[in-house]
């Protein structure tokens, strides 16, 4: 009998979770220029400060344990702020990308599908570094600057500084995107 | 409760044989080859059931035959749908499908694992060997479903794909039947033969849902997406591209 509720509520949890989410993929606002006004301005070189490995070793030599304990979390706390805003900077360029594909003009279309390419890269990174993230600000002692986080972290950096640079006509996204 | 039965059982096999009408003739089905199978081969499935179901005497042994037979070729269509749902939606518009892909894999493993546990479980259920199969066939392939369904609304959310409203409805509908069906497998397993009539009706009655879902969603127009700019210009569109990719690449 426990199997049989167990696999009842399983489905009408499914049931729920599925109806809500398919609510957000139908009805979706599409107007663009008030997207933009979503996009959240992502200070760079505030960025590749926090997750930079240098200046973590720096303070791990120069602050007690606790403190620097302390101070990591904070500085990781705001990475993945940073992180987050990007990975939404990254959703409003997919619709953006598609919004393109949708076009008549073939040339527009491709750019539409190699920006939501690149988009839709960016916010993956985005969304498997934000774990890591959590990760080290719970054990500083895992640090970022192994290889592949530091790898990650380096394209999230790069990301972030592409981002800043976008600009978008008429709508002031560029701006937006700066901090 | 006949008419009830009889109503559920013709009516969304009715609705959705308009439905293939619609998908046919708007050309719709080289969008999603396997799916409109499915529509066809539901609608075939129907048909030989009706006509076997008005013989007299009733040919039972015939009839649960081409309902388990029928059943299991419907789950592994099903599957192929959500798989061809996957790949509009993700595989095919992103270079990192492979990954994309080995996540739906892990996904469909443990859903499997689940269904093989749920499935023993409930061996035993009826009172045929041939109506224990269906139960199981039907139990495991709406676990499976829902679950993947559910994994490709969470995908989508995650990425921030949007879906052509019409996909969206075919994985909604999918998805609705499949968890309620999967509830009242469970319940039938859990209650016995008492629950069999309740559960098929059931079963029938979200089938009815989904097919609405699918008829409606077919005639829900895709919003033009607002561009932002009469005047973009490709330049502006590879230029954003070319940065990103930079930033992406090693």
């Amino acid at each position: 009998m426990t199997v049989v509720v167990v696999f009842a509520i399983l489905g009408l949890l499914f049931l729920a979770m599925i109806i809500y989410l398919a609510k957000g993929s139908i009805v979706r606002t599409k107007d663009l220029g008030l997207l933009s006004s979503e996009l959240r301005p992502v200070d760079v070189g505030a960025f590749c400060n926090l997750i930079s490995g240098s200046e973590q070793e720096y303070l791990r030599q120069h602050l007690p344990p606790h403190e620097f304990r302390t101070i990591h979390r904070e500085r990781m706390g705001a990475a993945v702020e940073y992180v987050h805003w990007a990975a939404a900077n990254a959703a409003i360029l997919i619709q953006l990308a598609e919004a393109a594909r949708r076009q008549q003009d073939e040339s527009v279309k491709q750019a539409g599908e190699k920006l939501m390419e690149s988009a839709l890269r960016l916010r993956l990174y985005a969304l498997q570094l934000l774990p890591r993230l959590y990760l080290s600000m719970m054990i500083p002692a895992i640090s970022p600057e192994t290889a592949a986080l530091a790898d990650t972290y380096d394209n999230m950096g790069r990301q972030v500084t592409i981002l800043s640079c976008l600009e978008f006509p008429t709508h002031g996204m560029a701006s937006a995107l700066r901090s | 409760m006949l008419f009830a039965s009889y109503y559920l059982w013709i009516a969304p096999h009715v609705l959705l044989a308009i439905f293939a009408v619609c998908l046919f003739r708007r050309g719709l089905q080289r969008q999603l080859p396997i799916f409109s199978s499915y529509v066809v081969f539901e609608c075939i499935q129907f048909t030989a059931l009706f006509i076997i179901s008005r013989h007299s005497p009733f040919p039972r042994v015939t009839y649960r035959g081409v309902l388990v037979v029928g059943a299991g070729i419907s789950s592994i269509l099903e599957l192929g749908v959500i798989y061809e749902l996957a790949n509009e939606l993700l595989f095919s518009r992103s270079s990192m499908a492979p990954i994309l892909r080995r996540t739906f894999r892990a996904t469909l493993a443990v859903l499997v694992l689940g269904a093989a546990i749920g499935a023993g479980a409930f061996s035993d259920i009826s009172f045929g060997r041939v109506t224990n199969l269906f139960q199981a066939v039907d139990f495991s392939s709406n676990l499976i479903e829902a679950g993947m369904v559910l994994a490709l609304f969470v995908f989508a959310r995650m990425s921030k794909v949007s879906w052509r409203n019409w996909i969206a409805g075919i994985a909604l509908g999918l998805g609705v039947s499949a968890c309620i069906n999967l509830v009242s497998a469970a319940l039938r397993a859990g209650l016995g033969k008492s629950a069999f009539v309740a559960v098929d009706i059931t079963q029938m009655a979200s089938f009815h849902v989904s097919v609405v879902i699918w008829l409606i969603s077919l005639f829900l127009a895709d919003p033009t997406p607002a561009f932002p700019d009469a005047h973009v210009k490709v330049s502006d569109l590879e230029l954003w591209d070319q940065q990103l990719r930079r930033m992406v690449q090693r």
